[in-house]
């Protein structure tokens, strides 16, 4: 294989991680014999690295107080001004821990809000879910999280999202029910024995998942009541099943 | 990601450090930089919901960026000739960086950058500073990937002989470069 069969770009590409398998393994074999080669693709691998140490070190410099503040401010005049609207996507449910671990220093600001929203929400807790409050309370007791369970009434199936402690140390579970045209997202924490509702978002189904908006306002929620981690399935079994 | 689920206002305030390092990259003024981080930000706050979640926030950032740039260039252009290189003393080495190169070759350096015509050095510190993929590097300038790496190749022969340094001596495995 001559030397020419490289072009400028081929090395290039080399330097950069960028060349496939094939060609790198070519070239590598070339350059063992090459220094001309060699020399040429130095200049690549030499100028990516002296304008990196040039110019990465910038991103160490404090941004200026005033530049700062003001994006601070704009990002924050939209959260207030429309708080649903700046949701940006659907999301799994995986994702929720390290929703309530980025949620909790954002969470004093937005506990007006969700006050707010609760206060609607619950007024709107769909009627048929509140007659098999008693079965729901067994599910509740009994089930670890992750599992869907049928209940009675037709066409509904509970899904135990999480469990965890709020910040006086009491059982909560947040929980959804799924019906054919809707889902309501709900956390209970056990008091005296029973379950009390503390929050319930009522939304229509969208593919199986809760728009983000709900879930942004219980992860929201969760963070305001200091919930902690979720607890393991271990733990879960534990706190379940006592004996 | 996990920054998936944040809301673009909320991952600018993270971003800004990056996003001003590539303001300065391109515009070689602190001053001017700082204004265009602040009218990227509020653009990019506008126009959330434009941004596609899961893709890139930061090409998406920076493509926001890089436009008000070329608007300020074009404008620029047309008001007259300015003093461009002048304004550009005062990107100067960070202060209290630990160098894994010379101060003088790093002035070097910082110099040959601002020789560059801008449209080598965006498409240079997207690869190099950055750390790019071709292909997102592309998507950041609306470019074909083929003319990045024809623009980057001639970029950096372009840098090498500006600055003088000689090939070869210059590279140590250990002296990793950059602080990222």
């Amino acid at each position: 294989m001559s030397k020419k069969d490289f072009d400028d770009e081929t090395l290039m590409a080399f330097a950069d991680g960028e060349l496939d398998e094939t060609q790198s393994r070519a070239l590598e074999e070339a350059l063992a014999s090459n220094e001309a080669l060699c020399e040429r693709l130095a200049v690549f691998l030499d100028s990516r690295q002296l304008v990196g140490d040039a110019l990465k070190p910038l991103i160490d410099e404090p941004v200026p107080e005033a530049l700062f503040a003001s994006v601070r401010r704009m990002a924050d005049e939209v959260r207030h001004q429309k708080p649903q609207d700046n949701v940006v996507s659907f999301r799994p449910k995986q994702q929720q821990q390290t929703m309530r671990r980025w949620l909790v220093p954002v969470a004093a600001s937005l506990v007006a809000i969700v006050t707010g929203v609760v206060g609607f929400a619950l007024g709107r807790i769909n009627p048929s879910a509140s007659n098999s409050g008693a079965e729901i309370a067994a599910v509740l007791d009994r089930e670890v999280s992750g599992r869907d369970v049928t209940l009675s009434s037709p066409e509904t199936v509970l899904h135990v999202v999480a469990s965890f402690r709020d910040e006086r140390g009491e059982l909560c579970r947040e929980y959804e029910l799924k019906q054919p045209k809707s889902s309501t997202l709900t956390v209970a924490c056990r008091q005296n024995g029973a379950w009390a509702t503390r929050l319930a978002l009522t939304s229509a189904k969208a593919d199986g998942y809760v728009p983000a908006s709900s879930q942004e306002t219980i992860d929201a929620y969760l963070a305001s009541i200091q919930a902690g981690e979720p607890l393991s399935p271990e733990e879960e079994r534990e706190v379940l099943a006592p004996e | 990601m996990t920054y998936d689920t944040q809301t673009v206002p909320e991952r600018l305030v993270a971003f800004l450090p990056n996003l001003r390092r590539f303001a300065i990259s391109l515009c070689r003024s602190r001053e001017l930089a700082d204004d265009l981080v602040q009218m990227a930000c509020e653009r990019a706050i506008l126009a959330a919901d434009s941004f596609v979640p899961g893709s890139r926030f930061d090409a998406w950032m920076f493509r926001i960026l890089r436009n008000l740039w070329i608007d300020h260039l074009r404008r620029q252009k047309t008001a007259g000739p300015q003093g461009d290189l002048e304004d550009a003393r005062d990107v100067s080495i960070p202060s209290g960086e630990a160098a894994s190169l010379a101060r003088m070759d790093l002035l070097e350096v910082t110099a040959a950058l601002q020789k560059l015509p801008a449209e080598q050095r965006e498409v240079l510190v997207l690869v190099c500073v950055e750390e790019f993929s071709y292909r997102d590097a592309a998507e950041v300038l609306a470019i074909p990937i083929g003319t990045v790496m024809s623009r980057l190749a001639r970029a950096r022969k372009n840098l090498m002989e500006l600055t003088g340094i000689s090939f070869g001596e210059r590279r140590s495995p250990d002296s990793k470069g950059g602080v990222l």
